[in-house]
């Protein structure tokens, strides 16, 4: 019965996401459905026979496919009319809602059923299956002409920053608010090394190393002073950089420094006591140009794969979806070392009790700094990268609402999991670059065909017409988020077990204890 | 402290000279440019005068929002992030009450008066009760989990009304636009002080019979004496009521306190109550003085605010006067002196440095642990 009910909610959901996006959407969002389901319920069964698992999971695969495939005949049939547009096409409908209906149903099954294999294969094959997918989707989407890769592109890069930021708050329980900083300091690092604007074209290959390891300096530079400071007051300060940097970055448009010594403090000591001096100011920089202010630096290098000499294009967007995939799966693999390795280690004690930790020979300081460093160079990745794929780089993109939307990343996830991060990062900013400008299309078009001109008065109607843009609650969502989180489930979606047994300690008996052996290997 | 009884310690000298040193050869990217500034000072010695003016009247209005962090601090260790947000908030409400009631187009000093007195009740009741809310929502049920917790709400909380004052700026009938001063949502406040003395025939500027190039004008009195009394008055009452006591006590040790029976819920919302009513308070100065309503503005606000409470030893309500002036002075002197956009990172240095060197404040405790 409880299966029943997810899949009824599943299949609500899906199908009214279909509503917003129409066409072909249907096929890809039953097949995406299908996996979450069938993950979700495969989860939550006792491990037995797969192909009993699968039949037991079947009436519900059917029931949520049969809804979202209803819902979306229904959008076809009705809603079309109701936003002014004309309804797909025969064959675009009939295929897919086919393909909708069958992709929800396989994927469910199919994924429910491999919770019945002995743990390593389900692992295995489970892999094997999310694989094929993420390789196949950008394929799929240019097929159906969804055009969702070049925003899943974004959701990627803010992955890899939930990623480096849970080094931070996740491993070392120390809450950065200024992450978007090094973000920043990566991205223009490559703006400013490959764009014609300063006249160094360096290769994209080389420039993403260097902007890592920019932002790792930035890192250990920005958190030697401060790392002394306890939680929140730590929270402020970086809070503080990551408001500075981008000032900076915004401001450095005529920069001059002069030798203060040469330039007027010996001449003023010299004339103070009467004397008369022509000593030479040296001047290190004049009037110069770094960052080009809210401009912002445009064109920026792309990168060039070297033998087959192809230049990546912004037309499209597969071959940066591959390169960031592969960041990715590079970064994951790093961090998964890291955590397992004694740095690793070292980071959860000083999360856990500081002083303890520092009693067993854990030098805290140069912990904190190893954790603020790693975590900046992931943030350098994503900064070359976002600043390549962007081809254009402005400061007001890296101001405060974006380290919250990355810290929003990783509490929605589950702190101190790379899997919840992964998701978080996915299902934050699809909501935020999908699914709310398809949501204000929908709504503005809604509005122009059937609600406005039932609306007598005028007032009222300016009103809705100006209020009902999704995209202008976009902070209130994000702010939401954290407090709900907070409040309901402050472990997050995907909770790591040994931050959740902390943050309930009501239940921390030996049931709570024991997964956490086998989870933290795992997660 | 046990070097500086060996005599001259060159170590800290040299370190000290170099810090010095990086200042003057980076400052000037940030406008600190000590011959400009010299000679800028050197050419209009009056001026400086005048950025003091600026800066206390400022310095007044920063400190009464630097209370409502104080207080909250100082009671439940929390820094409440949406602070600033709850004081913008009461800059909307003022200029909604005012324009809703008809106060902005009337020249009739009396129904200006009493406009701006009903503002003012107004928009104080509003913001207190709505950081009563905010605590209630998002803090409560956080009392006892990790530190981090509640701050991450309180971000969450931050964001929610600067989207709510976002919201309310486009909202036409409730903000009457008079052109804008910025940005499409940067709303005029309009110079009601100025219509009202106006109408009064004074003169505004109460140096303008001296004949010195200065502008002393009645708004910035009136702000400074409003902040003052406010100020006494909250030292009168956490030094001499039972309710005061009971914050103070509350303060010191939670649970002593609640098992000497007093109410602890019941002080925590009070103290909510009275920071977001001195925010409201200083939403309608603000407004009045700076005359500008920005669905942002709650931001810089706080981080100057926050920055005073932690310079005058957070927790501790003379020291967020004392700092509220301070870094109002600061702020003036930067705008003026050095580059306005720097302001703000100006100010946060300042933070960081105080954080760092002096983490307890101006007029703080040795709580020893504490930061």
């Amino acid at each position: 019965m409880k299966i029943m009910r997810s899949g009824i909610t599943f299949g609500i959901i899906a199908g009214l996401l279909t509503f917003l996006f129409g066409g072909w959407s249907v096929a890809v969002i039953g097949s995406l459905m299908g996996v979450g389901l069938g993950m979700g319920l495969g989860s939550g069964l006792e491990r037995k026979d797969p192909f009993k698992i699968a039949k037991d999971v079947a009436p519900t695969a059917v029931v949520a496919g049969a809804i979202l495939t209803l819902l979306s005949l229904y959008q076809n049939g009705f809603v079309q009319d109701a936003i002014g547009k004309q309804p797909a096409q025969l064959n675009v409908m009939i295929f897919g809602n086919l393909i909708g209906f069958l992709g929800a149903v396989l994927f469910t099954t199919l994924l429910a059923g491999m919770h019945g294999l002995p743990e390593k294969q389900e692992q295995k094959w489970k892999m094997i299956l999310l694989a094929v997918l993420v390789v196949a989707f950008p394929f799929i989407d240019k097929l159906t002409a969804l055009r969702w890769t070049a925003q899943i592109i974004f959701a990627l890069i803010f992955v890899i920053l939930g990623l480096g930021l849970n080094i931070v708050v996740g491993y070392a329980g120390l809450l950065d608010l200024g992450y978007a900083a090094f973000f920043a300091i990566g991205a223009y690092t490559t703006g400013i090394l490959s764009s014609p604007q300063h006249g160094l074209f360096m290769n994209f290959w080389l420039v993403i190393w260097i902007a890592a390891a920019m932002a790792a300096v930035w890192g250990f530079m920005l958190g030697a002073p401060t790392l002394p400071l306890r939680g929140d007051y730590l929270a402020i300060v970086t809070l503080g950089f990551g408001e500075i940097v981008p000032v900076l970055f915004k401001n450095l448009i005529d920069v001059t420094i002069k030798e203060p010594l040469t330039c007027w403090i010996l001449p003023g000591i010299i004339r103070l006591f009467g004397g008369e001096t022509t000593m030479a100011c040296i001047t290190l920089l004049s009037h110069e140009d770094l960052t080009a202010g809210e401009k912002g630096i445009s064109p920026i290098g792309r990168p060039i794969i070297p033998i087959i000499n192809y230049e990546f294009e912004s037309s499209n967007p597969i071959p940066w979806y591959f390169l960031i995939i592969a960041i990715i799966l590079v970064s994951v693999f790093i961090i998964r070392r890291l955590r397992d390795s004694r740095l690793g280690r070292a980071w959860m004690a000083i999360r856990e009790d500081e002083l303890a930790a520092a009693q067993m020979g854990i030098d805290p300081v140069k912990t904190k700094l190893a954790a603020f460093a790693m975590g900046a160079t992931f943030s350098g990745f994503a900064g070359a990268f976002y600043a390549a794929y962007i081809a254009g780089i402005f400061p007001s993109v890296f101001d405060f609402s974006a380290s919250i939307i990355i810290l929003c990343v990783v509490i929605l996830g589950g702190i101190g999991n790379i899997n919840g991060v992964i998701v978080g990062g996915l299902v934050i900013m699809t909501a935020d670059r999908l699914f709310l400008p398809a949501l204000k299309d929908f709504l503005a078009s809604l509005l122009t065909h059937t609600v406005l001109p039932s609306i007598s008065d005028p007032v009222v109607q300016l009103a809705v017409k100006d209020n009902a843009n999704p995209i202008l609650y976009r902070f209130l969502l994000f702010g939401l988020t954290l407090v709900i989180m907070m409040a309901v489930r402050p472990e997050g979606l995907l909770p790591n077990a040994q931050v959740r047994a902390e943050l309930h300690p009501e239940d921390n008996s030996v049931e709570a204890a024991t997964p956490m052996a086998k989870n933290s290997s795992k997660g | 402290m046990e070097t500086a009884k060996k005599g001259f310690n060159w170590r800290r000298f040299a370190i000290a000279s170099l810090v010095l040193y990086i200042v003057f050869l980076i400052g000037p990217i940030v406008g600190l440019d000590i011959p400009v500034v010299a000679a800028a000072i050197k050419a209009n010695p009056l001026q400086l005068v005048q950025f003091l003016i600026i800066g206390i009247s400022n310095g007044a209005i920063i400190a009464i929002i630097a209370l409502g962090y104080t207080m909250v601090y100082g009671i439940i260790e929390l820094i409440n992030f949406a602070h600033g947000d709850v004081y913008m908030i009461g800059v909307f409400t003022s200029l909604t009450v005012l324009s809703v009631t008809g106060t902005l187009e009337s020249k009739d000093p009396v129904k200006i008066v009493l406009g701006l007195i009903f503002a003012l009740v107004v928009a104080i009741v509003f913001c207190a009760v709505l950081n009563a809310t905010i605590e209630r929502l998002a803090y409560r049920r956080l009392r006892n989990a990790p530190r981090l917790a509640p701050l991450i709400s309180a971000i969450g909380m931050s964001f929610i009304i600067e989207n709510i004052g976002l919201m309310w700026a486009a909202q036409a009938w409730l903000v009457p636009s008079f052109g804008t001063t910025g940005g499409a949502s940067q709303k005029v406040f309009p110079d009601m002080l100025g219509v009202l003395f106006t109408s009064l025939g004074w003169n505004i500027n109460l140096l303008a019979s001296s004949g010195l190039a200065l502008r002393l004008t009645i708004k910035d009195v009136l702000v400074i004496v409003l902040a003052v009394v406010l100020m006494i008055g909250l030292y009168l009452f956490v030094q001499r009521t039972r309710l005061g006591k009971a914050m103070r006590a509350t303060a010191q040790n939670r649970d002593a306190a609640k098992m000497l029976g007093i109410d602890i819920d019941w002080v925590i919302t009070a103290t909510f109550l009275i920071g977001g009513g001195l925010a409201g308070a200083a939403g309608l100065m603000a407004g009045l003085y700076n005359n500008t309503a920005w669905w942002f503005m709650g931001f810089r606000a706080g981080l100057q605010s926050f920055t005073a409470a932690v310079l005058g030893g957070i927790g501790n309500i003379t020291g967020g006067m004392l700092g509220g002036f301070l870094i109002g002075l600061l702020a003036s002197f930067s705008d003026g002196y050095l580059n306005a956009r720097w302001t703000n990172a100006l100010v946060f240095a300042t933070l960081v440095l105080i954080l760092l060197f002096r983490p307890t404040g101006l007029l703080g405790e040795q709580t020893g642990q504490k930061a």
